[in-house]
Order: structure tokens, then C-alpha cells, then sequence
């Protein structure tokens, strides 16, 4: 079954970095794509959130239709040591990567469940599979997030929905221009990524084609985790 | 408006259909979620369904000792009977 015309594509954090090219990839693609963020962006919301998750949402249906297709992409970094890190930093970003894709996961499969198709594809990161010093909040965020892809695609698999990952390598934005130089010496490919590379892997993974590609990890890193 | 014990067994075969469930125009109050090979994801779709219809909620607890449609149909009677009876 192909997805409803001009269905919305709510993207998380979508208002620069990856999730800017995600929106524009899927725009071009025919969605409706839609973007949510803390202050920016079509709809606001604290993604960590429950309550300001769901009045999002409601504004979303209210406003373009119902969520169709999810990319679970906003993200934070509070780096440092694990035996300097605060609670604070690591209950934060739990909070914003890992919570906020539960919180919207569980609002948009609502709107899924009734159409019967959905796409949901979670922006995960190559240190949930190859672990980063100075990461260990993020990396653990991340992480959950490729296990709730995989328990919500056994979940929803035989209700037309998918769910599957994506785990960028090294790109370049703004979230990483502090790192960037040091970590490029590690990617097999020798080059960093560019946001539009992972915004390719999400279009093939919310597109008709990918239909059977359910709970999968696609890695988008230049071999960096291979 | 009150709502019938037709209208809501008409509404559960409606949904039981729409997710596919064998045999779902014949359903009727006696039967159970185990009979109807209806599992924990199609009782969701349906609890959604009843949802919107009758303007109701209902909580997990609520739905924790339904088993039939029967119950359904009783436990969707009851909340929105309570709704309506409520005062505005």
C-alpha cells in the first residue's frame, strides 16, 4: 500500500543540521513534512516532555492532518567523563534523545494504527554501537533508541508500520563542529558526512520500497562502526 | 443520546472487520478475545474505535477484566452512560 498523498512527515529537531535535510529530502519526496522543535520550527514542544508532546500533536492534527511518517531526530550533547558527569547531564539527555522519541513514537502511532501505514524511522548515532569517551549519556540514549526501533517494528509490523534506524558517523553541523577534526581520523572513509547523505537513507527507509525493511539499523557512517 | 447494546456489538463487528478478524460479522456478546484470535494490539485499535464513536475513555484498569464482547459492549454502555449523565 503506498502512503496516503500528502501525508505529513513530522520531523524532530528538524529545523537545522540533519534533521533540515531530512525535511527538505522528504518535502521533495510528496510528504507534507512538517518540523518540531524546542523554540524553532513549524510546531513547538519539550520533546522530553509527555504533556507538551501530546499538545504538539494536537496542534499537528490540527493544523496539517494526522503524522504519518515520525523521524525521531532531535538531539542533544552534554559531553564529559563519566566519573565527572552530572545527573543533571545525563538525565538531560535521556530526557531529549531517548524519552522524547518514546513520547513521540507512542503519539504518533495513534495516527498510524487508524491509517494502517506509518513510517518511523529514529535518528540513532554510530556510538550506540562503537562507544565514544565523554559519551556515555548520549551513547546510552542512543542506544535505547535502536532497541525501541526494533520491540515497536515486532509490535507494529503486521499493522502496515515500520520502524527502523539510522545510525549517522561523523557529519557535519553544527552540533559537531568541536569534534569533527579529532574524530575524522577514525572513519575508514576519510572524509565526514554531509546531512544530506542520512536525509537519503531516511527517504529510502520511509518509502514504499523499504516496506519489508522493519526494524533495521542502516549505518551512514563511511564504515566508521563496520 | 442513549446508546444501544446493537450499537455498540454493530461497532465492535465494524472494527473486528476493518483489522481483519475471521469471522467477524458473526460475532456476538458470548464470544471471547481468545475465540476472535484477538490479541493485545487488535483489543487497542478496538478500544480506540469505541473511543471516538461513543465519546468515552477507557482507562487500562477498565480494560483489564473484559474478555468478551459482551463486557465490552457493558463496559462501553456504562461509561457512556456516566458520560451523559454527568452534569455539564
Amino acid at each position: 500500500m503506498p502512503p496516503p498523498e500528502n501525508a505529513v512527515a513530522l520531523v524532530t529537531g528538524g529545523s537545522r543540521g540533519i534533521g533540515a535535510a531530512i525535511t527538505e529530502r522528504l518535502r521533495a519526496d510528496g510528504y507534507q513534512a512538517v518540523t518540531l522543535g524546542r523554540t524553532s520550527g513549524d510546531v513547538q514542544a519539550d520533546i522530553g516532555d509527555p504533556e507538551s508532546v501530546q499538545a504538539a500533536f494536537e496542534q499537528v492534527r490540527e493544523r496539517y492532518g494526522p503524522v504519518l511518517v515520525l523521524v525521531n531526530n532531535a538531539g542533544e550533547r552534554r559531553d564529559g567523563l563519566t566519573i565527572r558527569m552530572s545527573a543533571e547531564d545525563w538525565e538531560g539527555v535521556i530526557a531529549t534523545n531517548l524519552n522524547g522519541a518514546f513520547h513521540c513514537t507512542r503519539r504518533a502511532l495513534d495516527d498510524m494504527l487508524k491509517a494502517r501505514w506509518g513510517r518511523i524511522v529514529n535518528i540513532s548515532s554510530v556510538v550506540a554501537l562503537h562507544a565514544n569517551p565523554g559519551q556515555s549519556n548520549y551513547g546510552a540514549a542512543k542506544a535505547g533508541m535502536l532497541s525501541l526501533t526494533r520491540t515497536v517494528a515486532r509490535e507494529m509490523a503486521r499493522k502496515g508500520i515500520t520502524c527502523n534506524a539510522v545510525t549517522p558517523g561523523v557529519i557535519e553541523t553544527e552540533m559537531t563542529t568541536d569534534v569533527v577534526d579529532k574524530l575524522v581520523a577514525g572513519v575508514p572513509a576519510g572524509r565526514v558526512g554531509q546531512p544530506v547523505e542520512v536525509a537519503h537513507a531516511v527517504s529510502f527507509l520511509c518509502s514504499e520500497e523499504a516496506a519489508y525493511v522493519n526494524g533495521a539499523t542502516l549505518a551512514v557512517d563511511g564504515a566508521m562502526a563496520a | 443520546m442513549a446508546v444501544t447494546e446493537n450499537d455498540v456489538l454493530e461497532e465492535i463487528r465494524d472494527q473486528l472487520e476493518a483489522i481483519k478478524v475471521p469471522g467477524a460479522r458473526d460475532a456476538t456478546p458470548d464470544n471471547t478475545w481468545s475465540e476472535l484470535d484477538v490479541d493485545s494490539l487488535d483489543l487497542v485499535e478496538l478500544v480506540k474505535a469505541l473511543e471516538d464513536r461513543f465519546g468515552i475513555t477507557i482507562s487500562d484498569d477498565d480494560l483489564k477484566p473484559i474478555e468478551s464482547v459482551g463486557a465490552a459492549i457493558e463496559l462501553t454502555m456504562r461509561l457512556h452512560d456516566d458520560k451523559e449523565g454527568a452534569p455539564a
